[in-house]
């Protein structure tokens, strides 16, 4: 699904990432852990491809294709969903506007026919419903007024209606209590399936006691340093990054 | 002199016993003493204040300025499938009104209007006694005494008289086309008795002329309680000169709610100049403006709070790409007597190119210690992180720009109060971007 090879990236010609190597299988949750400041959010932003992040060295390949050549727009027309860690807030766009909208932007860039509105209606309404997302919400501005956790469900909205092959979520946990938490990790379980992989990037182990990884990787100062089973989540818990960011 | 103003002068010399009400005294001497002051001020410039940011006198330089033909045979009107102003209001049950050159071309008498309201042509208003203090406006030397032209050389146009407790049953809809070159003066008198009620689209757009020039006067007059919407599209020829005043006197508990886009004109100015007669009276006064090229837009508003406890509120959003220009310069005027003054006055911009400029100039008069008011004044460019969220959804530049573009707008068409020509502002606005997207693209 998704091969990543010696990649180096820069940022303001300073080098963030030195040489990252990862693959993801498809059907697989991949969790990548680490300091703040080892490199996490930046990986998430070049693989979905926003501006200022220079590519020195290396290659991605998605799904058989360069996934460095593809805009923003069609890296998520192929399947490519970064949940953020801040969602952005769009004044004036509504929630229901933006999803139809994005839907059937790749709808279309796919093409396959764009939903009407009742049918697309009836999807949201079936998607909203187990992520606790109200009608008030749809009608509000996209993440204007929104807490905290109503930014992250309506994030793991977008992804249940998008349908991605390859999702990847920054740091979904910030911000969340316990509650909200759970009602997040269980829309990301739901969306587990054979053909999609995901790429959980957190700081904290406490994500992962709910959306448990088959993989997790230790980033530290731009590197994977350490890469082992589930069980290294809780090893982390105990004796923190202090090691790695040595 | 410059040789524009010489040309209107000796326009009026030529005509005037050929313009409407020649035959009043009243209106004769009006009519000079317009001119006058107009002669002696000369076309405003950048040196006057209020025209600091568009010079009239310049861009006039170039026009056409003699007085634009009587049309002769018909009119061929731009297809709607390029010219989507062409098809505004079109599906809203409304009379029609059409001027050609500023002349009007539309039989009155063939309008079945409901008891209590009259339309009549400009001629005909001026020899009703409800319309001499309308032309008598308070606010004419104001602004550089462009409105003392257009009383001079006022040629054609409509007077709407509503009489008490009378309300016009579907939208009033004029449209002026422009199919010769040359320069129009219309002039507008519409009077609402108390508790009367209207509401008036307008559209301007170019059928056949391209280089000319629009002088267009609405002086409006609310009795007590009575309420007036007031729709504007202005979608003039690339090469025009759109010039026009709204001038509005709104006695107590009246209503006066006042919208109008600009797309059009190689350079415009809109001018408002809303006065408060009367407590308890209530104007909105907005705007949305979207200009590329070279193009000059100008919104001129001044509210006048003579008398206590009434309520205004201005918005003007401006979209400007390439190396087009914006101008918003307001006043709210808040007198001694004036207490309990709730005014307000927002003007946004937004920058979509490096070479686009906006001037804003908001300010507030305040002589009366008790009262509301509130001014502010944005220029800012799209936001990138919102076009990188959208286009991370799959969304494409263009969509997510004109996402957000019309996000932007969508505050200023919200406080049209008439839902489907809100909606109709609204499909204009989207056409204008898939214009321009196939101009820029």
């Amino acid at each position: 699904m998704l091969e990543i090879k010696n990649l180096h990236v820069a940022v303001d010609g300073k080098e963030i990432l030195k040489g990252i190597d990862l693959t993801v299988e498809a059907g697989k949750v991949h969790a990548i852990m680490g300091p703040n400041g080892s490199g996490k959010s930046t990986l998430s932003y070049v693989l979905a491809g926003r501006d200022g992040y220079e590519v020195t060295e290396g290659s991605v390949v998605y799904k058989g294709r360069d996934l460095l050549a593809m805009n923003v727009d069609e890296r998520a027309a192929a399947g490519v969903f970064l949940a953020f860690q801040y969602p952005i807030e769009i004044p004036g766009v509504t929630t229901m506007t933006f999803l139809r909208t994005a839907l059937n932007a790749q709808r279309k860039a796919r093409g396959e026919d764009e939903l009407d509105a009742p049918r697309f209606l009836k999807l949201v309404r079936e998607k909203s419903k187990p992520l606790n997302v109200t009608d008030d919400m749809l009608k509000r501005a996209l993440n204007v007024g929104f807490s905290g956790g109503e930014k992250k469900r309506a994030e793991i909205l977008q992804m249940a209606l998008l349908e991605p092959s390859l999702a990847i979520l920054d740091e979904t946990d910030s911000g969340l209590d316990i509650d909200a938490l759970k009602v997040v990790a269980e829309g990301v379980n739901t969306l587990r399936s054979p053909e999609r992989a995901m790429v959980v990037i957190t700081h904290y182990q406490r994500l992962l006691d709910y959306i448990v990884p088959d993989v997790i990787h230790v980033l530290s100062k731009g590197r994977i340093v350490r890469t082992g089973g589930k069980e290294l989540a809780g090893e982390l818990e105990r004796t923190g990054y202090a090691e790695f960011a040595a | 002199m410059t040789d524009a103003a010489r040309n209107f002068i000796e326009t009026y010399e030529r005509e005037r016993a050929a313009l409407p009400g020649a035959g009043l005294a009243w209106l004769g001497a009006r009519r000079a003493e317009a001119l006058k002051a107009f002669a002696e001020a000369g076309l405003p410039h950048r040196r006057l204040e209020d025209w600091r940011y568009t010079d009239l006198s310049r861009a006039l330089g170039g026009a056409t300025l003699s007085p634009a033909p009587l049309p002769d045979g018909a009119v061929v009107l731009p297809d709607a499938a390029k010219r989507a102003s062409v098809a505004a209001f079109h599906d809203i049950d409304r009379h029609v009104i059409v001027f050609v050159n500023g002349r009007l071309r539309s039989d009155l008498s063939g309008t079945k209007l409901p008891a209590g309201v009259t339309l009549m042509s400009l001629g005909n208003a001026l020899n009703s006694t409800w319309a001499r203090p309308l032309v008598e406006t308070k606010v004419e030397a104001q602004a550089g005494n462009v409105i003392a032209l257009n009383t001079a050389l006022m040629r054609d146009g409509i007077g709407l008289h509503i009489a008490r407790g009378a309300k016009l049953d579907t939208p009033l809809h004029l449209l002026f086309l422009a199919n010769d070159d040359g320069a129009s003066h219309v002039r507008n008198l519409v009077r609402l008795e108390e508790g009367a009620e209207a509401t008036i689209f307008e559209t301007h757009l170019d059928a056949g002329a391209r280089n000319y020039f629009v002088d267009h006067v609405t002086d409006v007059s609310l009795g007590k309680g009575a309420a007036l919407t007031h729709v504007k599209i202005q979608d003039e020829a690339a090469d025009a000169i759109h010039l026009a005043s709204l001038t509005a006197e709104l006695a107590a508990s009246s209503k006066l709610s006042s919208f109008s886009l600009t797309l059009g004109a190689k350079l415009s100015r809109s001018q408002s100049f809303v006065t408060f007669r009367g407590e308890g009276a209530e104007a909105h006064v907005n705007g949305a403006t979207a200009l590329s090229g070279t193009q000059h837009g100008d919104h001129f508003c001044i509210v006048d709070h003579a008398v206590p406890n009434c309520s205004s509120r201005t918005l003007f959003k401006t979209v400007l790409d390439n190396a087009s220009t914006g101008v918003f310069q307001g006043k709210v005027i808040v007198r001694p007597d004036a207490q309990k003054t709730d005014g307000r006055q927002m003007t946004n911009a937004l920058l979509l190119s490096r070479d686009a400029a906006m001037n804003a100039k908001p300010e507030l008069e305040i002589y009366a210690d008790d009262v509301q008011c509130a001014h502010g004044s944005t220029i800012g460019e799209l936001n990138r992180e919102a076009i990188f969220y959208l286009r991370s959804r799959g969304i494409d530049e263009p969509t997510a720009r004109q996402l957000l573009i019309s996000a932007f707008l969508d505050d200023a068409f919200e406080t049209v109060p008439h839902e489907a020509a809100r909606d109709d502002l609204r499909k204009l606005a989207a056409s204008w971007f898939e214009r321009h997207r196939e101009k820029t693209a």
